[in-house]
């Protein structure tokens, strides 16, 4: 198996989350210049009768199916190498979303925009300067970015 | 492809506008859902019929929507009272703007049930726009119990029959279980019984509360309406948007303090609190999108959990310091659908101040009004048992409690010995139409409670931070466009001076229309907080974050005018349907004669009144002037309204001889 270099990632910490969305907005805002969960690459099932939130994002996994699936590996499949967050390459992706399949997590931390044909995940904000947007706008800072070198 | 999830539904609906011009594609979704539960069908009408660049959205949109529908003459529970739900243009964005507005003939005012609102938060309206509707109305009447479940494109009204007398919280639960990643709003037992202050409630505390909606959709045999939307809101420039949701990130972080503040019941003992705080409290809460969150919820075992802001608390301290008592009230209130302001603070308090004024005696108070009494009623039951006696009968719709209190006074007036003094008492707790005091205590706030349907929620946050002195929020006034009133010292009555007054209510009134129909948080537009500096007052800062995200070219003074023409539709809807006339634009008799002393929350001791009948009828005359009304009958006149852009509306008070 191919060596995937390490990435960083987003953590969430479900005891701070309140469940208001903003880290939805901010991402769909930012990224698809829209505001809205649909296109979110962050985004939140709620619970709302036990105050409990589940964050849904990408885990940047050490060993990325998404990845190894991708048929167009290193082309519409990649990594960053700043911040080793596996990211799509939107004008090569074709939308055939093997690598939705490929998410081994539940619901896929990666989604089709079968408007553009084309699947969209969290690239951790991959060239903003300050690092992953909804980190630096949640009210509570229940999102923290780990980055490559400190992941255990 | 199982686990694809597709958003094409999504790209279709933020690019293929039919009948809309691409200038209100922006902000605006586009629909208006028209639901008419008799015929049982749905249409959608699009938002740009109602034009939204007049009337924004939330109240606005919703007094456009039934002014079109022809102000029904109907009563309350009249399966002819359109229910009309809607965000605004700013909801599903960043910051304090996730608030939504119903607005229907309230079975609450009182005597006369009048065209009313009420506000609410949570995450129903932006997932009724994720939906891709900025509004819903509800026409006509189910044969049986149904609820309304709306994913996307998809609308469909469904059997609810298993759900008819289920709790708020419970029914909620069901629901999202048969439909996942739904909002609900909901009606309890109090509602499904056409109790008259029956809230509509999303998830467990965010609720349409004054007005008694919760029973308007009881009597259309409408228990709730779940909505999932898996689209976005476009927006028109969002570079622009994300560079001005940095300012609100900023301002908002003043708003902590007053978050702290409210977590915990503010009006009992420190030791209260700290067991809250220590204890129980479990999160913040609040509406979508917004980073302020300024609930809290609270976990007690073997009460439940739920959420709780600043009326919520009002349990204490008057009627108990144990905090298990003041979440049992809260919690059992919610779960059965009850206006917090009316269930467990309005009847209680009217209660206690008649026995402690010897009105009503502990015999009359168990036998006649029918209720165990606790100590304060000089019995001997547990907050317990009044508790779920008192509620439980508002909620299952038992005459007269569950009218609400102007008319459980109404009742007893007439049946006890003493009834006119309990009458009197109710006159001085309710500043006017049915509503509890809510802070009246200057001149300007007193003008706007005369003139408006409802208590103004306005008058107890703008009247007082706009006007409060210089050195506190550092000359609002001057800032927002008020001239220099005097010097300030008018927050209390009794040094009040009359001149000038009229300004200021006319100035919160257009305010109270913008911040209902954009929407934005009244609470977290409190000049208090959000708002101060000046610079962040909502005609400057939103009427750049509105061009933003609309495209349309809304300055500072395009939209003031347009809280003008929002309050002057409001008043023409008045003038058509209810016959309003100066005549009516008044208080209880009671604020005329003597000095009210507020007794609860925040406002705890504030002085109202007396106020010069004399000086305020002249203050009457000064502010039908100011309004461009005509002074003897209050109404609108044609110059003022074609100023405004509402000759429609002109026309017709004029074909019904309500124009001069």
């Amino acid at each position: 198996m191919l060596e995937v270099p390490k990435s960083g990632v987003l953590v969430h910490d479900p005891n701070l989350c309140v469940g208001c969305g903003v880290c939805e907005i901010i991402c769909s805002l930012y990224h698809e210049s829209v505001l809205g969960p649909a296109l979110a690459r962050s985004y939140i099932v709620r619970h709302p009768f036990a105050a409990e939130y589940d964050h849904n994002v990408c885990r940047q996994c050490s060993s990325p199916g998404c990845y190894f699936a991708c048929p167009l590996k290193e082309k519409a499949m990649r990594i960053d190498k700043a911040t080793g967050a596996r990211y799509i390459d939107e004008s090569e992706c074709t939308g055939c979303g093997i690598c939705v399949d490929a998410c081994p997590f539940d619901p896929p931390r990666i989604k089709i925009n079968a408007e553009m044909n084309v699947a969209f995940k969290c690239d951790l904000c991959k060239g903003r300067e300050g690092g992953p947007i909804c980190v630096e706008y949640c009210p509570f800072q229940a999102l923290r970015f780990v980055s490559k070198g400190g992941r255990r | 492809m199982r686990r694809v999830l597709s958003v094409s539904s999504f790209k279709i609906r933020v690019k293929g506008w039919e009948a809309i011009d691409t200038a209100r594609s922006y902000g605006w979704v586009g629909k208006v859902l028209r639901v008419d539960l008799t015929d049982q069908t749905v249409n959608k009408v699009p938002t740009g019929d109602y034009r939204p660049e007049g009337f924004i959205g939330g109240m606005g949109l919703n007094a456009k929507i039934f002014w079109e529908l022809g102000c029904p003459k109907v009563n309350a529970f009249d399966p002819g009272n359109p229910l009309i739900i809607s965000a605004g243009p700013l909801t599903g964005t960043y910051g304090p703007f996730g608030r939504g507005e119903v607005c229907a003939i309230s079975p609450q005012c009182y005597p006369d049930e009048l065209f009313s609102y009420s506000g609410f938060g949570g995450m129903f309206p932006a997932e009724m726009k994720h939906a891709g509707y900025d509004g819903i109305v509800i026409l006509g009447k189910a044969e049986k119990p149904v609820y309304l479940s709306i994913h996307d494109e998809d609308v469909e009204i469904k059997d609810a029959n298993d759900l008819w007398g289920v709790e708020t919280f419970e029914a909620q639960k069901a629901l999202m279980t048969d439909e996942p990643g739904a909002s609900v709003l909901v009606i309890g037992p109090a509602g499904e019984n056409l109790s008259r202050i029956a809230v509509i409630l999303n998830e467990t505390k965010f609720a349409a509360g004054q007005g008694g909606f919760g029973g308007v959709m009881g009597s259309k045999n409408l228990k709730a309406i779940a909505v999932r939307g898996t689209g976005a809101v476009a927006v028109a420039k969002p570079d622009k948007v994300l560079e001005l949701t940095r300012t609100v990130m900023e301002e908002s972080k003043k708003g902590e303090v007053l978050r702290l503040f409210f977590r915990t019941p503010y009006t009992a003992p420190q030791e209260t609190r700290d067991v809250f705080a220590r204890k129980y409290f479990k999160k913040h809460y609040g509406c979508y999108g917004c980073p302020l969150q300024c609930h809290s919820i609270h976990y007690i075992p073997g009460i439940g959990l739920s959420g709780a802001s600043c009326a919520n608390w009002l349990w204490a301290p008057r009627f108990s310091i144990d905090p298990k008592e003041i979440w049992e009230a809260n919690v059992l209130n919610q779960r059965l659908g009850i206006n917090t302001f009316e269930g467990i603070i309005g009847l209680p308090f009217l209660l206690s101040l008649s026995y402690e004024a010897g009105i009503l005696t502990r015999k009359e108070i168990e036998e006649d009004v029918g209720l165990p009494t606790p100590i304060w009623l000089g019995g001997t039951a547990t907050n317990h048992e009044f508790l779920t006696a008192l509620l439980h009968k508002i909620a299952n719709g038992e005459s007269p409690y569950t009218e609400g209190v102007a008319r459980f006074a109404e009742y007893f007036g007439k049946k006890l010995v003493s009834g006119q003094k309990l009458v009197d008492l109710c006159n001085e707790l309710y500043t006017a139409r049915g509503y509890a005091f809510h802070h009246v205590d200057n001149l300007g706030s007193a003008l706007h409670w005369a003139t408006d349907t409802r208590d103004p929620i306005d008058s107890c946050h703008d009247y007082k931070n706009t006007l409060a002195p210089k050195e506190r929020f550092q000359g609002a006034m001057e800032h927002f466009g008020l001239p220099l009133y005097d010097n300030y010292q008018i927050v209390d009555l009794s040094k009040t001076v009359y001149q000038g007054a009229e300004r200021v209510t006319a100035w919160v009134q257009d305010n109270q229309c913008l911040k209902n129909s954009l929407p934005v948080c009244e609470f977290w537009s409190s000049i208090a907080s959000f708002y101060n500096p000046p610079e962040m007052d909502l005609r400057i800062f939103e009427s750049k974050l509105l061009s933003a995200v609309t495209g349309l070219d809304m300055d500072v003074d395009k939209l003031a005018k347009a809280g003008e023409r929002i309050w002057n539709l409001r008043r023409a809807i008045m003038v058509k349907r209810e016959n309003r006339t100066r005549e009516d634009d008044t208080l209880n008799e009671p604020y005329f004669k003597k000095a009210i002393t507020c007794l609860a929350g925040s406002a705890a001791g504030l002085v109202n009144g007396p106020i010069d009948k004399a000086e305020f009828e002249a203050l009457k005359n000064r502010y039908y002037e100011l309004r461009g009304w005509d002074v003897h009958t209050g109404w609108p006149t044609r110059a003022k309204l074609e100023e405004l852009g509402l000759k429609d509306v002109a026309d017709e008070l004029t074909s019904i001889g309500k124009l001069r």
